[in-house]
């Protein structure tokens, strides 16, 4: 991956993540605080239902406290100490009582608890009242919870006893009122939260007795989804929460909490169970409104981000791309290439060490070129002069000895002169014959191109020097050839590659004086002819293998130096390249690489075939 | 007439002139002002599918008259039959008309216009009629003919095209149907001319209305229900009540099926504690009975136990399963009849019966398993009056050779073993008056009389 695009996911991500972080820990400080709120909300509502029950409670114990003391109770317990306690007349007061005082129930009950007279259930008189273990300690209680049986329905109310004492035996007033939607209704709840009341009653839960101040049957919100919330407050006996889900959408959510109600009656039982509920819908508006805002914010944050880094990456990757490209160049060859210097910083020293680098770089190569082109020339006349020296001792030798005989035998000079004048011609001959190389050497002919079968030129190679192989006052060669048929066609010069695989089995045949294997192999790899011809000679020192396409450098004692150069040039001529490979004592394979040229190899056939076309035509 | 005329004048200015003296005296004159919780659609005496008995029992005595009348004790009395004779094995009856009754319009009664009425209200007897001479023969012998004779519904009554007049002491001077009547004396009635020049009838009144208008002198008489009249006789006022002649009962819808229905409906009968009922809710009024007729008549009701006995209640009710819950239904109007079905219900359960009572916004009790029914005993005769409740309750009266003390408990104790009906109280009938209303009483049927009543100034 580029630089630039790293540096471009790094700023995005960080930016992303880092919105990412704000947004949930919004959240859960949201919810933190949500939840907070919604408790704070919640026990606010249960102190109100609280409050609310004391002042129904002492609404209710002052009323029935009035009742007590009302003349008509008092006039009732005297009449029924004086007439030993029939009560018939007084069925129906608790009625007219419950009505002028407001309550729903109210009942008058003699000393032996008997019901004289019951405003919720007139019929029941005569009956013992129920709830109560003792009635004249109940009279010191405050208000409390119970569940009044009725002929229909066994409903919720808070109730108070007070004790007349007007008669002779104590005549107990029992009135309250239900906790029904009215009750309900008058907690002042806040937007968002309702509250329900579930009267415990049956052993499983029934949605009958669940009573919301709504007074209407939503569809949408079954009251089946309280049941277990309230089985679960029913088995546990303590104050429990839970979410219900009415639908689909979260924000239709209602947070419940449940708090148990205890009679303070008889037994005190659970008599019901008082549901809060409080809506999640501003929460989780709330909750998708961050999400949005996040989402955008990231959003834009990230586009910005990419923008942004963008212009920052560019703007740092830039020198370095610059650098990436000049060294690029550099590698390909051009020494000459610079970076931009501009400011001061980390990346424009860099260009500058860059630049200093590629200058001395430079420098250097062209004072080793300087260098090597004096080597070479020292070489070339180290060469020269020992290619010259030899041919021109002979020809010192031979006028040297013809002025000799000129002066001490006149009568030999004529033999002598023309013999010497035969060795003067043989020795100029061979300075001709120097000078001919050095000269052809100069003039390397361009490779004309055309189709030829590596193998075949391999398999000719081998046939011209078949016979030296074995030459008599030798030691014999054994010629292998491991060719490769697949190899195919490629585009070279056919002279000029015999010239180049002849010069190398001439090498081959001079490092093997004592004889041995001479091996010519032909394979094709990544579309490239490898060609390789293998010695078991004497092999070469690797300083030797370093230097030995090097012009006028030979490690023999005849050799001009050129030969090895000129398969390195008829190779490079032909795209290819060469490569030296030995072990000292070992051998030497001289490995060729050659491109297929087919490009060349088609416009070669084309050429060839037009002419025949032609004739054909 | 005009000689009636100066005889009236004559002898209202002597009472009139005694008045200041005492009020013993009768008074002739003033609108006597009647208030009534019923509220009836037709005046007609024929009419039999009158829902409420007031029409019969204290209306129909007032415009019209029948050929008998009966006392307090059953025994048959002259009215427009002058006399009458039986002929032996009592399927042939004779009556004599009595002379010079005149109908409301005007027309005289004859045995033949007695005849055209008789011969409609009775197809299958064979009337004749002769002057003033009126035959009745019967299929069998009939030995309840003149108490029948005696019942509202004979009464006789002359067609005519807006309304039936009869020949009773008062007559038809306005009928608001349900609401109101107003009516004139007859100066022409058979049996004198009334001191009351006239009477209206308030109807629809609730009682506490009733109650209010007596307080405010708008009205001398009105009725009161039976658990009113000990807290009305405490608070001074003139209260009169009649025997116990309405049968408060429970009556089952349905015939009892199966054995298992008969012991649970025993164990209803055995769980109600009429004592406390009437104690508290009848504030003492009526008579606890399990038997159809009260003792008054028959003179062995008592030998039907009205006490509650839960522990057999419960043993008859553990025979059975399950248990059915069953509704009783209740006139929601009536706010007693709410009280005793909820009183029952509380007794049932007690006896771990199921019952729910129901309020009836209609007359048609036909969607509860029971009902509580007020069953006003038409007449003091028993036959009748048994005869009258099987009809009403839908249960065949059994048929007897003879009408002995003996067979009329049989009857009666067949109707009950039915377990159709379960007998709970005999009430009266109870009215208040004001103290200006003189000479009037409540025979023992409940029946109003009103023919000899004047209004005085109240003063004692």
């Amino acid at each position: 991956m580029m630089f630039r695009r790293k540096l471009l996911a790094v700023f995005a991500l960080t930016v992303f993540f880092s919105v990412t972080a704000i947004a949930l820990l919004v959240l859960a400080l949201t919810r933190h605080a949500f939840e907070t709120s919604e408790n704070q909300r919640t026990a606010a509502l249960v102190a109100q239902f609280q409050r609310e029950f004391n002042r129904q409670g002492e609404d209710i114990a002052r009323g029935v406290g009035a009742i007590a003391s009302s003349e008509a109770v008092g006039r009732m317990a005297t009449a029924l100490s004086a007439t030993g306690g029939d009560s018939a007349g007084y069925f129906d007061l608790a009625q007219s009582l419950a009505e002028n005082h407001q309550l729903d129930f109210l009942e008058l009950v003699n000393w032996r608890g008997i019901i004289i007279s019951s405003a919720q259930w007139p019929a029941k008189f005569g009956y013992p009242v129920n709830g109560f273990e003792n009635l004249a300690a109940a009279n010191d209680q405050n208000a409390f919870l119970m569940q009044e049986e009725l002929q229909d329905s066994t409903p919720l109310g808070v109730f108070a006893v007070k004790t007349s004492s007007a008669g002779e035996h104590p005549v107990y007033v029992i009135g309250g009122r239900r906790l029904d939607r009215t009750f309900l209704s008058a907690i002042d709840l806040p937007v968002g939260m309702r509250a329900m009341l579930y009267q415990n009653r049956g052993d499983h839960f029934s949605s009958d007795w669940l009573l919301d101040p709504a007074g209407v049957v939503d569809r949408t919100r079954p009251p089946e989804k309280f049941a277990a919330l309230i089985e679960a407050v029913r088995q546990s006996h303590a104050e429990m929460t839970a979410k219900l889900q009415w639908s689909s959408d979260q924000a239709d959510d209602e947070l419940f909490r449940a708090i148990p109600l205890w009679g303070a009656g008889k037994g005190h039982t659970l008599l019901g169970i008082l549901l809060i509920g409080s809506s999640q819908r501003s929460y989780v508006e709330l909750k998708r409104h961050i999400r949005d805002s996040a989402l955008l914010a990231g959003g834009s944050g990230v586009v910005l981000a990419i923008l942004l880094s963008s212009w920052v990456a560019a703007r740092v990757t830039r020198p370095v791309e610059q650098l990436a490209l000049a060294a690029q160049a550099v590698a390909s060859g051009d020494w000459n290439t610079r970076v931009e210097v501009d400011g001061d910083d980390e990346f424009s020293q860099l260009a500058d060490s860059f630049n200093r680098m590629t200058t001395e770089l430079l420098s250097q190569k062209e004072r080793l070129v300087q260098t090597e082109r004096v080597a070479a020339w020292r070489e070339l006349a180290r060469r020269l002069a020992h290619e010259l020296k030899n041919p021109l001792f002979p020809l010192q030798l031979t006028v040297e000895n013809l002025i000799r005989a000129r002066m001490q035998s006149p009568q030999q000079f004529d033999e002598v002169f023309r013999e010497s004048s035969q060795t003067l011609l043989a020795e100029i001959a061979n300075l001709k014959a120097i000078i001919g190389r050095f000269s052809e050497f100069s003039k390397m002919p361009q490779p004309q191109l055309q189709p030829v079968n590596v193998n075949e030129i391999l398999r000719g190679v081998a046939q011209l020097f078949q016979a030296q192989f074995t030459a008599p006052g030798r030691e014999a060669i054994e010629c292998r050839l491991e060719l490769d048929e697949t190899v195919g066609m490629i585009a070279a010069d056919p002279e000029l590659l015999h010239r180049a695989l002849a010069n190398l089995v001439l090498n081959a045949m001079d490092a093997m004086p004592n004889g041995g294997t001479l091996t010519l192999r032909s394979r094709r790899r990544d579309g490239r002819v490898i060609v390789e011809v293998a010695d078991t000679g004497t092999g070469l020192t690797p300083e030797e293998c370093e230097r030995v396409f090097t012009p006028y450098y030979t490690s023999k004692q005849h050799g001009t130096g050129l030969g090895l150069a000129i398969v390195q040039s008829v190779v490079s001529d032909h795209g290819g390249k060469i490569s030296v490979q030995s072990e000292a004592g070992r051998g030497t394979a001289f490995v060729i690489e050659l491109p297929s040229n087919s490009e060349a190899m088609k416009g070669s056939a084309n050429n060839d075939s037009s002419p025949r076309d032609q004739v054909s035509g | 007439m005009k000689h009636f005329v100066w005889r009236w004048l004559a002898a209202s200015s002597l009472l009139l002139a005694c008045a200041g003296h005492a009020e013993t005296r009768p008074q002739y004159g003033g609108t006597l002002h009647i208030a009534v919780h019923v509220a009836p659609a037709t005046l007609d005496p024929t009419d039999v599918a009158q829902s409420d008995s007031f029409v019969g029992r204290s209306i129909t005595p007032l415009i019209f008259d029948t050929l008998v009348n009966t006392d307090d004790a059953g025994r048959a009395q002259p009215a427009l039959a002058a006399s009458w004779q039986a002929a032996p094995g009592n399927t042939r009856w004779q009556f004599q008309i009595r002379r010079g009754v005149r109908f409301h319009d005007g027309t005289l009664l004859t045995a033949d216009t007695a005849a055209v009425f008789l011969r409609i209200a009775h197809p299958s007897w064979k009337i004749g009629s002769d002057g003033y001479l009126l035959s009745i023969e019967c299929d069998s012998p009939d030995f309840d003919l003149l108490g029948e004779l005696s019942l509202p519904q004979n009464a006789i009554a002359k067609k005519n095209t807006d309304r039936s007049v009869g020949t009773g002491p008062f007559y038809i001077v306005d009928w608001l149907p349900g609401k109101k009547l107003t009516l004139a004396a007859n100066e022409d009635y058979w049996g004198g001319r009334p001191f009351l020049d006239g009477i209206e009838i308030e109807m629809g009144k609730s009682f506490r209305d009733q109650m209010n208008a007596l307080d405010l002198g708008r009205a001398e008489l009105v009725e009161i229900v039976p658990e009113q009249m000990r807290q009305i006789s405490q608070e001074g006022r003139q209260v009169v009540t009649s025997s116990p002649v309405e049968l408060l009962a429970l009556q089952f819808t349905r015939d009892a099926q199966t054995p298992e229905d008969k012991s649970l409906r025993e164990a209803l009968a055995l769980s109600v504690d009429r004592a406390s009922i009437r104690s508290v809710l009848l504030q003492g009024a009526g008579q606890p009975t399990a038997g159809i007729l009260p003792n008054w008549m028959s003179g062995y009701a008592f030998v039907f136990s009205t006490d509650a006995d839960l522990e057999r209640a419960r043993h008859v009710r553990e025979q059975v399963r399950p248990i059915p819950n069953w509704t009783l239904g209740y006139d929601g109007r009536d706010p007693l009849e709410r009280l005793l079905a909820e009183r029952i219900a509380l007794n049932a359960k007690d006896a771990g019966l199921s019952l729910q009572p129901v309020a009836l916004q209609t007359a048609s009790p036909a969607a509860t398993d029971m009902r509580l029914t007020e069953i006003t005993l038409a007449s003091t005769d028993t036959w009748i009056a048994l005869d009258q409740v099987a009809a009403s309750v839908g249960i065949p009266l059994p048929s007897t050779k003879t009408r002995s003390v003996e067979d009329l408990y049989a009857a009666e104790q067949a109707m009950l073993a039915t377990q159709k009906i379960i007998p709970l109280f005999h009430l009266p009938i109870c009215y208040a008056a004001a103290p200006s209303l003189q000479h009037w009483n409540l025979r023992a049927d409940g029946t109003l009389n009103l023919t000899n009543a004047w209004l005085g100034s109240g003063k004692p």
